[in-house]
């Protein structure tokens, strides 16, 4: 029997995809990288996933786990041709235990659907990525998503308690508990965030959070970036940490001004998203910190929202900073460097120094309150020569943040994207450490091979080089 | 240990530590300068056999039942603060700085490390290896959640460092996690970085006759713990905030953090359980141990006691209950007065254990470290 037969025994022909049309549109995820995608099957359960699991290593092709689609670092793109697993069916929300505020839900639930499921419990999912409205809880799993709410809440690893988990031989393995600290290692802490490279998830124990009381949203418009930068380390050397701490430059907001009309001030150089939430004497006494801080490096308007309808609408600028730049052109880059928050003035500065010399159009919107910098170049792939350029000021970039004592990605994900950069910012060493782990879930490597690490990361042969266990 | 490797002892000879003894039991000590000589040590106990316990304080080392390894290594020559960056809250520290003098560091910036509470003594590097947290964690997570970056000493010898200095990083996998609650199986922790969190400028504790209903009627906070002396509602914020909460909670506030003390005893045990089942596990621990001091965590999920020393039986029972009701009972020492056979260290071994088996294998793959302390039938 075929691949696909073989599949279609288990899922019925309804839920294996093989046609030209379909491998194409599977090949890539929302970045910028393609692959190639022998079949997609849409799993509804577990033992249908391992299922194809194991077809696929009858089949000798890798498996590549997949959500919605919307991860920017190429983790759900093929290398060598495999069985795309699709987990978007698996889409239920099993059981909700108000009083634990916990739940568990399918990996193909869209992380705002639950929120909004919840709605009636006074409880939320926490982790909040620009790209809500569509991603998955799986796929936030596999890259251990953030958002702009993460500043004070954390990232999605300290959201999750337990997954259900399919190995590459096709086990099934709760790994994780309800109850606190589970006994033993702790291994859901690196199943989340591991792209897809240790298993596929397939039912997740979310962690609830309980709904604000009250919340405060300003937008702060500065006259430089600098001074906009200079705020946000002085909010979180003093003593606060808002909810939710966002900035945008002037290309940025106009972008968004123009697509939104959430009247964003489009002559400041740079706006602040600032969010306080919780008690409603704790948000007053806050707020008026962060206006107070504002204005002491010169903010030229403060804006606070006066009801639920404009906090949403100041939101909506946020969140639609992706969608307003296809106004600008066809294409975009966007890179997901972390900095120490203190070093954000000078790592801005050079970033934009480095896109002025290089003739290139950026934007920035980013996750200030964190060091989290999204800055945004927007391109016309189809002009010869642009996307050239484009990479080449993208690394120096990533390299003017990794020496400013940074990181490649604070919740993008490395993907195939990043993966060649990692020896930017560890050792041999450390490389080999990591995949001696994903070795220990994964030795075939076959589950989404090519993602996370570089080539020859596992040092195998080292010792026997060096005549011992030393280095 | 009998015969001992000339080798071994040059390598016991040379890293002596000066302050602590120099065994424990028969077993020697040796005392790392560096994470460099950490990893030799345990380079040169997976090749000649030797099994390796780590040791800090020593105040959480019947966790995972008693270990009596060929060979301790002590943290006590590691005990330095590398850097501390008040304005980007995170603290890189040794292993061996005791919770003390993390605690006094950071008070004069006004920032905390919420480590447990009322244990100065304790080392940084034992509660990332016990993966101990303190009360305060129904606000701000446990422990784990803030451990940003780890330098590991491997059982395999090399010297490894994962995570970053940052608060938020997804740039490979997240080793420095794992290495929080693994009680020595992967390595020997050189250097740990963490999260820190502002101080609220007030605190208040509140005696309730409710906890469980104080939990749900109070927006976050800081912990929700009950004693045998009775409920305490911990707040935490600005004065305006922690007044009104502490108004609508009633009467009795105190200003300040007035935690309970540990519960102490022949038996230390931690019951965990789902959130939802706390106030049944506080009554099933009333009902079996009436004498027993216990401190719960609403919200949490855990118990904190002391039993007596001929209390087997109840224990046993008491670890029925809680793995019927999806938690565990964990033995947190007191072997030389009831058995681990009588009562063993851990209950049911967990679902991932054959995964837990490769991974700890893939970081000692000679299996010396911290033999037998995991759950679930190691080696």
């Amino acid at each position: 029997m075929d691949l696909v037969a073989e599949l279609e025994s288990v899922l019925g022909s309804e839920r294996v995809r093989a046609h030209p049309l379909d491998r194409r549109v599977f090949a890539k995820d929302a970045g910028v990288k393609t692959g190639p995608v022998a079949a997609i099957v849409f799993p509804e359960t577990a033992e249908e996933t391992a299922s194809c699991v194991r077809i696929a290593a009858e089949a000798g092709i890798p498996v590549v786990p997949r959500g919605a689609g919307t991860g920017l670092a190429g983790g759900a793109v093929p290398v060598e041709p495999a069985l795309l697993v699709v987990m978007t069916r698996m889409n239920r929300i099993f059981e909700v235990d108000e009083q634990g505020r916990t739940a568990w839900v399918g990996p193909g639930v869209i992380n705002l659907e639950l929120s909004k499921q919840l709605a009636s419990t006074g409880l939320h999912f926490a982790p909040d990525p620009s790209s809500q409205q569509s991603c998955t809880i799986g796929g936030n799993v596999g890259t251990n998503a953030g958002g702009p709410h993460c500043l004070a809440e954390g990232t999605t690893v300290a959201h999750i308690l337990a997954v259900e988990l399919v190995t590459v031989d096709g086990e099934i393995v709760v790994v994780g508990a309800e109850y606190p600290d589970p006994i033993g290692l702790d291994l859901r802490a690196v199943i989340v965030g591991s792209e897809g490279t240790l298993g596929i998830v397939t039912r997740v124990l979310v962690k609830l959070t309980e709904n604000p009381p009250a919340v405060g949203t300003l937008l702060l418009g500065f006259p430089t970036v600098d001074a906009a930068a200079a705020t946000v380390s002085e909010i979180i050397a003093s003593g606060l940490v808002p909810a939710a701490l966002e900035m945008m430059d002037r290309p940025m907001v106009r972008a968004v001004e123009n697509f939104v009309h959430a009247g964003y001030p489009t002559d400041a150089a740079a706006v602040l998203l600032a969010e306080v939430a919780g008690h409603p004497e704790g948000v007053r006494a806050e707020a008026e910190m962060i206006e107070r801080i504002a204005r002491s490096h010169g903010a030229t308007s403060v804006r606070t929202a006066a009801d639920d309808a404009e906090r949403a609408l100041l939101w909506k600028g946020r969140k639609s900073a992706f969608g307003a730049i296809a106004q600008s052109a066809p294409d975009y880059y966007l890179h997901d460097t972390v900095v120490p928050r203190t070093r954000l003035v000078e790592v801005l500065d050079a970033i934009y120094e480095i896109a002025a010399r290089h003739g290139i159009s950026l934007l920035n919107v980013f996750h200030a309150g964190d060091g989290n910098l999204h800055p945004l170049v927007s391109f016309d792939a189809s002009r010869p020569g642009e996307l050239d350029r484009v990479l080449a000021a993208a690394d120096e970039m990533v390299r003017v943040s990794v020496e400013a004592g940074g990181t490649l990605s604070g919740e993008h994900g490395i993907g195939l994207e990043k993966r060649d950069l990692m020896g930017l910012v560890f050792s041999a060493d450390d490389l080999d450490a990591q995949a001696r782990l994903r070795e220990a879930f994964d030795p075939t490597g076959r589950m989404n091979p090519g993602k996370v690490l570089p080539e020859g990361s596992r040092c195998f042969d080292r010792a026997a080089v060096s005549g011992g266990t030393g280095r | 240990m009998t015969a001992l490797r000339e080798v071994t002892r040059r390598l016991l000879e040379r890293l002596r530590p000066d302050d602590v003894p120099e065994a424990i039991g028969d077993a020697p000590v040796v005392a790392p300068s560096t994470a460099d000589e950490a990893a030799e040590v345990l380079r040169h106990a997976a090749e000649e056999g030797l099994t390796v316990g780590f040791v800090g304080a020593g105040t959480r080392l019947g966790l995972g039942g008693p270990l009596e390894p060929d060979l301790w290594v002590s943290s006590s020559r590691m005990a330095r603060v590398v850097d501390h960056q008040p304005a980007d809250l995170t603290l890189t520290v040794e292993p061996g700085v005791t919770l003390g003098e993390i605690e006094e560091l950071l008070g004069a910036h006004r920032q905390s490390a919420i480590l447990p509470e009322g244990r100065p003594e304790e080392t940084i590097g034992g509660v990332v290896a016990a993966g101990a947290s303190g009360f305060r964690r129904l606000r701000y997570g446990p422990t784990r959640d803030r451990v940003l970056e780890v330098v590991l000493a491997t059982g395999y010898g090399e010297v490894v460092r994962a995570g970053a200095p940052l608060v938020k990083n997804v740039t490979g996998y997240d080793l420095s996690r794992l290495v929080v609650g693994s009680l020595g199986s992967l390595g020997f922790v050189a250097r740990i970085c963490l999260k820190l969190w502002p101080e609220p400028p007030v605190h208040a504790t509140v005696p309730v006759t409710d906890p469980a209903a104080a939990l749900a009627a109070t927006y976050r906070p800081l912990a929700v713990l009950e004693t045998r002396e009775g409920g305490f509602v911990y707040l935490g914020g600005t004065e305006a905030q922690v007044g009104a909460q502490a108004a609508a909670l009633g009467a009795g506030v105190r200003v300040g953090l007035a935690w309970p003390d540990r519960p102490t005893g022949p038996v230390p045990v931690e019951l965990r359980v789902p959130a939802r089942a706390l106030p049944e596990a506080v009554r099933t621990v009333r009902r079996l141990l009436p004498e027993a001091p216990f401190v719960a965590e609403h919200g949490v999920g855990v118990v904190h006691l002391a039993g007596p020393a001929d209390a087997d039986e109840e224990f046993r029972t008491l670890r029925r209950w809680a793995e019927r009701a999806g938690g565990v009972v964990v033995r947190l020492g007191g072997y030389d007065v009831l058995s681990a056979s009588e009562f063993p260290p851990w209950g049911a071994p967990p679902p991932w254990a054959g995964l837990q088996r490769r991974v700890v294998a893939a970081f000692d793959p000679a299996g010396v470290l911290a033999p037998g302390k995991l759950p679930g039938g190691l080696r």
